[in-house]
């Protein structure tokens, strides 16, 4: 080693230390030192390796369902790759898993099997709902109020739970069977994808399935439109007389099922 | 450069727990014996649903303190206002006495490693540490607890022991110190150093709070788990702490391996017993010895439940 060499700052000896964590970079072991028991490269393979268990055992807790489909050994491997991918960049573990599902949609090995990616996405979005912020509901009795001829203006807002999610497979039934400890079902690929939602209520976790139309207007009402549009909206489905009554059970069952937090 | 004028320390608290939320529940409905609860900053740094809920209606019946993992403290980037924004609504929402966390880095350059890297025991950390705390307790409007780390590499670059650094740092930014016992005991093993003369070297003037927990003991070196009862070697400190430190505030930390609530709280009773014992008898009295040798029989339990997790 040159002598003349000055010896790393704090920043750079942390910018070594992640390298080490990161990559394997050996620089920082200029900087180490071991004893006769416990020699520096041992010491340096227990934060490489506390580094890697750590974040895969975050994913581990936000995706058991995916864990269960790809196995221990390939869901290792799997976290692995990921972590190189995306190195975590939030302060909480809690957000660590955020482009999981985008990871495995794009990369070879996965990408194959698109259920990986729906069920990652599924999961996520459980944890999303899991911990969204909390807000009183709206009641049948206060659209009980609202004359008929304020109807068509009418904007509805969801409540901050709420998640939707369209899927190919039968992600939500392979989820239940894995969570309930059933034996292993098949996995199955609609001809279409299917409308699901996902929301929180009393402190417990919901999801449906939603027919086509139903599934539209959930969408075009979050994104704030009124009553008559989307009664204009599902006569792509439905007879034109028909329409305000099926649109007006949607919201009715939405309020029953505590998806709906105001009116305007 | 100048000491502070040190304060004065925040009231004591007595013998805690760490909340976790496999015992909300139990906590809510049986209001067990503990003086009061620390809990894990980051897992209520969420929007809502059942974290946020147990943990005011934790709060309405016990005093709580907030320990968390991201302050990095150590690192040479800015520090996240964003993080210390949420940190200081959470302890205003919750009426927290107090906030510690790691003395520590914990990323650089926008990664986060998610671990408590040490730092090289040098006057540049020190002077890099004691400004940045002295920032986040500008910025809360309260002093900060900073808590010893266990590590397992030391820096060529190190200029003085943990416990000098540690001790300079309270000093000069006037933090208080949260020390963690099994922390000081695993360095101690994986350093070869005497723990005693690290917890003889601290000053009473800078500590609030102590930590107890367990580790995994792998012969020649020591993983601070948090997943096992707390150790005869560790109980044996916590004594001496008693003697050296007096009153103060106590807890058993558990993070992994979480056995029911009534375990933990045999192994805080046991803390209390030590506690009482050391400070009207003295360290030297035959009946400290006589408790450290009949541990709680928690060793069994600990080991089923990690086994039932596992299956
Ligand atoms: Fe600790």
């Amino acid at each position: 080693m040159n002598s003349s060499k000055s010896q790393p700052d704090l920043k750079e000896l942390q910018r070594q230390m992640l390298a080490w964590l990161k990559a394997h970079d050996p620089v920082i072991k200029e900087s180490v030192t071991g004893t006769e028991k416990v020699p520096a490269d041992l010491r340096l393979d227990i934060y490489a390796n506390a580094y890697r268990y750590r974040l895969i055992e975050a994913l581990e807790d936000t995706f058991p369902a995916l864990n269960t489909l790809l196995g221990d050994d390939d869901f290792f491997n799997m976290g692995l790759r990921y972590i190189e991918r995306y190195p975590s960049q939030h302060f909480s573990l809690r957000f660590f898993g955020h482009r999981l599902a985008d990871f495995l949609a794009a990369e070879d090995g996965f990408k194959e099997q698109k259920v990986l990616s729906e069920m990652a996405q599924f999961e996520w979005l459980l944890r999303a709902t899991f911990d969204a912020a909390a807000q009183p509901r709206l009641s049948l009795e206060d659209l009980q109020n609202i004359a008929p001829e304020q109807w068509p203006e009418l904007t509805f807002s969801f409540h901050p739970s709420l998640q939707r999610i369209n899927l190919s497979f039968n992600v939500p039934q392979l989820w239940r069977a894995i969570e309930q400890e059933q034996p292993p079902i098949d996995i199955v690929e609609q001809e279409y994808p299917a409308g699901w939602v996902i929301w929180r209520r009393d402190l417990r976790t919901w999801y449906r399935s939603m027919d086509v139309d139903e599934a539209w207007a959930m969408d075009t009402m979050q994104e704030g439109e009124n009553f008559a549009t989307i009664c204009a909206g599902v006569c792509e489905w439905i007879d034109e007389q028909h329409a305000p009554t099926r649109v007006a059970g949607f919201i009715q069952n939405w309020i029953n099922e505590g998806l709906i937090c105001s009116v305007k | 450069m100048p000491n502070k004028t040190p304060q004065k320390k925040y009231p004591q608290l007595g013998f805690g727990l760490g909340l976790r939320k496999e015992h909300y529940q139990d906590v809510i409905d049986t209001r067990p014996d503990v003086d009061w609860f620390e809990i894990l900053t980051e897992n209520y740094l969420v929007e809502g649903g059942k974290p946020l809920y147990f943990l005011h209606q934790v709060a309405e019946h016990y005093p709580l303190v907030m320990h968390g993992v991201s302050m990095n403290i150590g690192n040479t980037e800015p520090l996240d206002r964003d993080y210390l924004t949420q940190v200081k609504q959470l302890k205003k929402s919750i009426n927290a006495r107090w906030l510690s966390d790691h003395l520590c880095w914990t990323g650089t350059n926008g990664t986060n490693a998610h671990d408590l890297l040490p730092l090289p025991y040098t006057e540049e950390s020190i002077n890099h540490v004691v400004e940045r705390i002295e920032q986040v307790q500008d910025f809360l409007g309260s002093r900060l607890l900073i808590e010893n780390v266990s590590s397992y590499i030391s820096y060529k670059q190190s200029e003085m022991s943990e416990w000098e650094f540690l001790n300079e740092i309270a000093k000069r930014s006037d933090c208080l110190l949260l020390l963690d016992i099994n922390n000081i005991y695993v360095s101690a093993v994986n350093h070869e150093f005497d723990p005693l003369n690290y917890l003889n070297a601290i000053d009473p003037q800078q500590v609030q709070q102590f930590h107890l927990a367990g580790h995994s003991d792998y012969g020649d070196y020591i993983i601070d788990t948090h997943d096992e009862p707390v150790c005869r070697a560790v109980w044996e400190l916590y004594a001496q702490a008693v003697e050296r430190f007096g009153e103060t505030t106590f807890m058993i930390e558990r993070d992994a391996s979480i056995p029911p609530l009534a375990e933990l709280l045999d192994e805080l009773n046991f803390a209390r017993k030590i506690a009482a014992a050391v400070s009207t008898q003295g360290i030297n009295h035959p009946q400290i010895q006589n408790l450290l040798e009949n541990l709680p029989i928690i060793q069994t339990s600990a080991a089923e439940a990690s086994e039932a997790a596992a299956v």
